[in-house]
């Protein structure tokens, strides 16, 4: 009984051990008192650990081939890359703050939206750090909408913005000569073909942001919704237009409207077969890496709508448990620099759109911007600026998932 | 109970501990997140998911889904082990049965929509014969209403399960009984009634609560093959837990824990019920 009651008590201690507190949490507020220079010594060969998602192979590429030799070179920083779903990493760091587990393993989180707004409400960021950074002083306009807010949730400095991106329908030119400029001339077409397009369901960000841009020609401008805020009564009053658009169109999607994609990959699977006509996405450029791939046909050409495509800013923050602050801050601070935004604008890699203000840039890099040739299947940036379309309030995001199910869906 | 002799114990202990702390403590965090609102104790969610219809039509549509596979996948199973048993000695047939064994639903499943989809192999394929002249004549099979891309997956998938769970009982089978139901003018329906039945009985309830259980709570076949509405229920939960919108979490797991409380109720059910009743009759048969 003895040798048992020993053996208990040992897996308890260690078991307790493993929840022991570091309490380092003095020290680290101090980091954000200190100098720039300081900070990049103390980042000096650590290893920075970047949770990010991992789907898309241009924007890995990027990180791996790119990003991380030039941060080892330039500060001595092993970056390590590891892909997971947002969602998921927002949950980890959420147990980890219920265990109170002031050391994690994430330094640098990839984030925006309805996770930004969950990440912030549950304390589980660390900063203000952006007013740290000298590239975010020295070349972001960090007076515009869409870098003060994410989503509609004021960002307060607690992640800086990475790149910036716009909602574009993609097509093939040797199936569609004429592509569709607005939602009736959609609805037109998608007559005309019945079967040959569809849109993700809500709950996927794409086939949200499809149905976003709906709900805005349905409430008369983006403008309504900003002034109101989240208003779902004055919402609910107006939004019948594009149940009556959504319904109309419905027998003739793909399988009839039984049934719809439940991701973007499902549908560019789909339309990479052949089985639907068009594709959509938020990034303007996502289609380069896909055509150099084989996946997309060579065809493949972009349009927005008149009434406009909505853009998109995502960002990056530091964990408020990050194990490596300092490293995460000279990380983020690194990809907001010249150099590294117009390497993600060329098509080589990723193709994204910059987060830095152009006209802050100096004149070399201003040229070396305007030489970029970003493909075919990309619209001039001129066209994709003047259709800019501003993101609403997130809980619209699950007012559509929620409702969208019950006016189209369960109607037969 | 030789079990808990004191040397066999200790060897015990440290996995039966890690269960305890990591499967338990999960549970029962599930458990007080589904019934505690604001720190006061309520069964709301219990309610509220109930009440919410999106649930109830997931949940049938998922009791059905996992029913017919079920049935499907035991009665073929039964079926292909009787005609296997014979032919046991040919090594050849074993290795077919086990061939679907060897790929994960999650391949399987992509199997499917490669092979059924409308641009899929076989849409191809009689479109290039001629029998239909597009595409999209072709059946939908793959993310249908009904959910017969996701059967007829699951009952590939379960078939080779079943028969492997069967027929180490066809060969403990007392073979001579046959024999002698056929020499008194049986037919061989009368042999598997009176011989077969009661002997494999117990085996293929147990199968089927495993199969059954498996199904009901399955999530990448539903999530390849699956249709968007309804959603068979882990898929339906994965999302209420996974919004943006985190109130909706404690939903989740009251969900969750509806569904592993059935599977546990008709487990309990089964052993109360067959457990005697099997050892009676493993007593009928000689073979204690």
């Amino acid at each position: 009984m003895k040798q048992l009651f020993a053996l208990l008590l040992s897996i308890f201690i260690f078991l307790s051990a493993c929840s022991t507190k570091e309490l380092s949490s003095a020290s680290e507020a101090k980091l954000l008192d200190k100098k720039w220079g300081q900070i990049e010594q103390e980042a000096k060969n650590t290893k920075v650990r970047i949770f990010m998602w991992g789907g898309d192979e241009g924007i890995n590429h990027y990180m791996d081939e790119w990003v991380a030799p030039k941060l080892k070179k330039q500060y001595g920083i092993t970056l390590e890359r590891i892909p997971m779903d947002t969602h998921e990493f927002l949950q980890k760091l959420l147990n980890e703050k219920k265990a109170e587990k002031e050391k994690g393993t994430i330094d640098i989180i990839w984030i925006n939206g309805e996770n930004f707004k969950n990440a912030k409400e549950n304390d589980l960021l660390f900063g203000p750090i952006t007013n740290k950074l000298p590239n975010f002083q020295k070349y972001i306009d960090a007076h515009s909408l869409n870098i003060q807010y994410d989503f509609g949730t004021a960002v307060d400095g607690l992640e800086a913005p990475w790149g910036k991106v716009q909602f574009v329908f993609l097509y093939d030119a040797n199936k569609i000569s004429q592509p569709p400029r607005t939602f009736a001339e959609l609805k037109h077409w998608i007559k005309e073909h019945p079967g040959k397009f569809t849109y993700p369901e809500p709950t996927d960000f794409t086939g949200n942001a499809f149905l976003r841009h709906l709900l805005y020609e349905s409430v008369g401008g983006s403008e309504k919704l900003l002034e109101r805020g989240y208003d779902p009564q004055f919402v609910k009053n107006k939004a019948e237009k594009m149940w009556t658009y959504l319904n109309e169109i419905k027998p003739y999607l793909w399988h009839r409207g039984e049934t719809y994609p439940n991701s973007l990959t499902e549908l560019d699977r789909l339309y990479s077969q052949g089985e639907v006509w068009m594709t959509m996405g938020y990034n303007e450029a996502r289609a380069e890496s896909l055509i150099k791939n084989g996946i997309f046909p060579k065809s493949t050409r972009s349009f927005v709508f008149e009434s406009g495509s909505i853009g998109n800013t995502h960002f990056l923050a530091i964990p408020f448990n990050s194990p490596n602050k300092a490293g995460a801050m000279v990380t983020i601070n690194f990809l907001l620099s010249p150099k590294a935004q117009l390497e993600k604008f060329r098509p080589t890699y990723w193709g994204e759109g910059m987060s830095l203000d152009p006209s802050k840039l100096s004149e070399q890099d201003q040229q070396a911007l305007n030489e970029i040739n970003r493909g075919k299947s990309v619209l001039p940036t001129d066209i994709l600026k003047k259709h800019l379309l501003p993101e609403v309030d997130p809980r619209y995001v699950g007012w559509l998932k929620e409702n969208w199910l019950h006016e189209i869906v369960r109607k037969k | 109970m030789k079990l808990f002799g004191k040397s066999n114990l200790l060897f015990l202990l440290p996995p039966f501990i890690l269960t305890i702390a990591l499967v338990g403590y999960g549970v029962i965090m599930a458990i007080s997140e589904s019934i505690h609102k604001n720190e006061q104790l309520t069964f709301q969610y219990y309610v509220d998911v109930f009440a919410n219809d999106i649930f109830i039509a997931s949940l049938n549509y998922s009791l059905s889904i996992a029913f017919v596979s079920t049935f499907f996948s035991i009665f073929i199973g039964l079926l292909i082990t009787r005609w296997l048993y014979r032919c046991w000695k040919n090594d050849f047939l074993k290795i077919v049965y086990w061939i679907p064994m060897l790929f994960p639903h999650f391949v399987w499943g992509y199997m499917m929509v490669l092979l059924f989809s409308q641009t899929g192999w076989f849409s191809s394929l009689v479109y290039n014969i001629g029998i239909i002249h597009k595409p999209n004549e072709f059946p939908v099979i793959i993310n249908d209403s009904h959910g017969i891309g996701i059967i007829i997956t699951y009952v590939l998938k379960e078939t080779p399960f079943v028969i492997l769970m069967l027929l180490p009982a066809y060969h403990q089978l007392n073979h001579q009984l046959s024999s002698v139901v056929r020499t008194l003018g049986g037919k061989e329906w009368d042999v598997f009634k009176t011989v077969e039945w009661p002997w494999i009985m117990p085996i293929l309830f147990e199968t089927s609560i495993i199969v059954f259980s498996f199904i009901l709570s399955a999530y990448e076949v539903p999530y390849l093959l699956g249709t968007t509405y309804p959603k068979m229920i882990s898929l339906l939960v994965y999302e209420w837990f996974f919004e943006g919108d985190w109130s909706n979490r404690p939903k989740a797991f009251a969900a969750m824990l509806s569904v592993t409380m059935f599977i546990f109720s008709i487990m309990m059910a089964y052993t109360s019920l067959l457990i005697k009743k099997r050892y009676h009759m493993m007593k009928g048969n000689g073979k204690v």
